[in-house]
């Protein structure tokens, strides 16, 4: 089946943590998804890095299948979508977010080692699956979701956007927990 | 029914300027993992989140409205960002529960 044919659904939904670490030594910044009920918060060395606990938000992962042919995409690689917001033109991801029209809007695909030293980026497999799911069912004719693979940014820690994670979920909830103790103390 | 006629059946007022457009479902959560995965195109959304990252959810989602309820409101840069996104955002006194028994009282 040729590209742009296929019927894309989200399949293999997991529901987990996104654990960020850093090197203290390097500066490098690494992910990883834990399904674990408590994310892991351990420093371990690996190689010539320490890996230190940075910070961890509730978050997804899935994979892509079509339901006209069966084919599933694997996104196990991906740890994370960020709407960009990058305008740098030095970037090749804020040159693309630079050249949209109104409507058009760039998410750069996030995997787990940011450096890309060591492990690869989204596949292009991925990237071609995710830009034609996230586009399968607009119908206003401005409106575009461009997806690329985070090696496009010329320095992802750098890089400005908005990471698709669960963000103060705590604090949302307690404040409504001290709603409901206001209210129930009249 | 479109975002405006939903708007007026419902007393929600506009926090932003938004593209109207039919509505076609409704989706509660308060997990923008969870919208990713489950909110469908052109719908409603109603939650008690007001972050930026909902934002960027709804719009990959191209869900048509968002309704905050219990009165929480946004700051500038995320009613900012729903409008460059034409998604609709919309305050309620209700709670969840009661934003959604309206609906259900519309058809939806």
């Amino acid at each position: 089946m040729g590209e742009g044919t296929h019927r894309w659904f989200m399949t293999n939904i997991r529901d987990g943590y996104l654990v960020v670490e850093g090197c203290p030594a390097c500066g490098a910044r690494s992910s990883f998804f834990s399904t674990e009920h408590i994310p892991p918060v351990d420093e371990y060395q690996d190689g010539e890095h320490i890996w230190i606990y940075m910070g961890s938000f509730q978050a997804v992962k899935f994979d892509l299948e079509c339901s006209d042919c069966g084919r599933t995409v694997d996104l196990g690689d991906m740890n994370g979508l960020m709407l960009s917001t990058c305008e740098d033109s030095g970037c090749e991801v804020g040159k693309l977010v630079r050249q949209q029209g109104a409507g058009s809007w760039v998410y750069v695909a996030l995997c787990a080692d940011s450096s890309h030293a060591e492990r690869e980026c989204v596949s292009r497999e991925g990237i071609t699956a995710l830009n034609e799911y996230f586009n399968q069912d607009i119908e206003a004719s401005d409106r575009k979701v461009v997806v690329v693979p985070c090696r496009l940014c010329d320095s992802i820690d750098r890089c400005r956007g908005i990471v698709i994670a669960d963000i103060g979920l705590t604090d949302l909830y307690s404040e409504t927990a001290q709603e409901r103790r206001s209210r129930a103390r009249g | 029914m479109k975002v405006s006629e939903l708007a007026e059946k419902t007393g929600l007022k506009a926090i932003n300027e938004f593209r109207d457009r039919e509505v076609e479902g409704v989706y509660i959560s308060d997990m923008v993992s969870d919208i990713l995965t489950a909110a469908r195109p052109n719908s409603i959304l109603i939650t008690l989140q007001t972050h930026k990252s909902l934002i960027a959810a709804a719009n990959l989602v191209n869900v048509a409205m968002v309704v905050i309820v219990k009165n929480r409101k946004p700051a500038d840069d995320v009613v900012e960002l729903a409008t460059k996104a034409g998604i609709g955002l919309f305050t309620s006194g209700l709670d969840t529960w009661g934003f959604a028994r309206g609906l259900t009282e519309l058809g939806f």
